[in-house]
């Protein structure tokens, strides 16, 4: 689901993507961790560099992402799949620190199989929450109604980096604040809008 | 015929003469050690007026600071050795308060080698993962002089490095430095490699990645060994596999390092 800006500049590889092995799952428990590590940077910085929220992962393999075609290396998609996984478990299980999330009965496409979409955290909604909050804050808004529509597609935000976001993930940010008692939302489907105090 | 002098008077003579040459080679000894002591302080205080007027050069040229160094170590002083007696007066006189380097640059170039040691450390500790706790001084090298935050790079020779590495052996870190074929590592985690490990270390530098067969055609080899040494590098994490070739490679994670973090 790369909706990839194809004028923008390409992404720019780290060495590890031109390394063979990356490709290949490590027999070495700390070379596997490692390795696990060096993916979900690169997953994170990827989804970073072309806006991408969720990533469904059948249609990902066949990206340069898992597939380098210079080498002639891909990760296959269970192998994507162990790698997203270990991504959506905290780190205190042994995780990569919740980078990541599948999305249940994923409305992407129909295809409802099991861990094949997932959101990807390169900000997690907290994290989104609180840039939300300091452009509120820089902006003087407080106090102000904003629709949800303004928020990711106003002009107001062009240069924000939230700009253009998944509907679904400003919910989640928005939530996020209403519980923090920053926000409220009202409204319903489509027409959402919120308060911010 | 009796210039030796016969009789009595002859033995006092004797005793006369090998006294005063006693005496004369005491004089001559005692001119010598006083010329000498002067032409090395001579020397010292031009080795300060040197050190002090290119500080600034020694401290930011790696090239020139490797050969003050092994300038100093031609002639006996060693800058290592006398800045590790901090405080405690210099073994070859050189330090009343303080050391060599102290002394000269103000502390400076004591800072600077810890300084390079602390990177080194941290590098080892955030690769080791990767590389098993192997890591190449050139490689180490390129990483220290990048640096991790903006500015931080410092500008540093290998030599740099070996000294840096060197100056933390008193503190029994445990790191140390291991030659393998033309290059030098940097061995954070404490194992011996032994000579068939060493091997295929080398010959993945020059290729980047072994396989079994390739150990067994070049090295004559039987398969278990092959085998058993490469098993034995996987385990300690100094190699990664690549399985998804006609036969399984295995490749060196030494060019891994500049997006780790």
């Amino acid at each position: 689901m790369a909706t990839a800006a194809s004028t923008a500049a390409p992404f720019p590889f780290p060495s590890t993507y031109n390394f063979p092995p990356f490709f290949t799952p490590q027999p070495n428990n700390t070379t596997r961790h490692s390795q696990l590590q060096k993916w979900s940077s690169l997953i994170q910085a990827w989804c970073r560099h072309h806006r991408t929220y969720r990533l469904s992962l059948v249609d990902a393999v066949d990206t340069p992402l898992f597939h380098n075609a210079v080498l002639r290396k891909r990760l296959d998609l269970g192998e994507a799949r162990a790698i997203v996984d270990w991504m959506t478990k905290s780190e205190e299980q042994g995780g990569g620190g919740q980078r990541a999330e599948w999305i249940v009965g994923a409305a992407a496409g129909g295809n409802a199989a099991p861990n094949s979409v997932a959101w990807i955290w390169w900000r997690r909604p907290e994290e989104w929450a609180d840039v939300l909050t300091d452009w509120i804050d820089a902006t003087g808004q407080r106090g102000v109604v904003l629709t949800v529509f303004e928020l990711v597609q106003g002009e107001a935000t062009v240069s924000q980096e939230f700009h253009g976001m998944d509907v679904e993930v400003m919910m989640k940010t928005l939530n996020v604040l209403v519980k923090r008692g920053k926000a409220q939302v009202f409204g319903n489907d489509g027409g959402e809008g919120v308060k911010f105090f | 015929m009796s210039r030796r002098g016969v009789g009595l008077g002859a033995f006092a003579n004797r005793t006369q003469a090998t006294q005063s040459f006693a005496t004369h080679g005491a004089n001559l000894r005692s001119t010598h050690l006083a010329s000498l002591q002067t032409q090395l302080s001579v020397f010292q205080s031009l080795l300060h007026t040197f050190a002090l007027e290119h500080s600034s050069t020694i401290k930011s040229n790696p090239t020139f600071r490797a050969e003050f160094a092994r300038m100093c170590n031609t002639i006996g002083v060693d800058p290592l050795a006398a800045s590790n007696i901090k405080g405690k007066n210099g073994r070859r006189g050189l330090g009343e308060g303080g050391s060599f380097w102290t002394q000269i640059l103000g502390g400076d170039m004591n800072d600077f080698y810890f300084e390079v040691a602390v990177r080194v450390v941290e590098l080892c500790r955030d690769t080791r993962d990767e590389n098993g706790g192997l890591i190449g001084v050139e490689e180490c090298r390129k990483q220290v002089r990048k640096g991790k935050a903006i500015g931080s790079g410092l500008e540093v020779s290998e030599d740099d490095i070996l000294r840096a590495v060197r100056s933390l052996e008193p503190l029994g870190s445990g790191i140390s430095i291991v030659h393998v074929g033309a290059k030098n590592y940097i061995r954070s985690v404490p194992k011996e490699l032994n000579t068939d490990q060493a091997t295929v270390l080398e010959v993945m530098q020059m290729l980047g990645f072994v396989s079994v067969s390739m150990l067994r055609l070049n090295l004559n080899w039987e398969k278990a060994r092959a085998q058993t040494v490469i098993d034995d590098l996987l385990a300690d994490g100094l190699v990664w596999l690549d399985a998804q070739g006609p036969e399984k490679e295995y490749w060196s994670p030494q060019n891994l390092l500049d997006d780790s973090g």
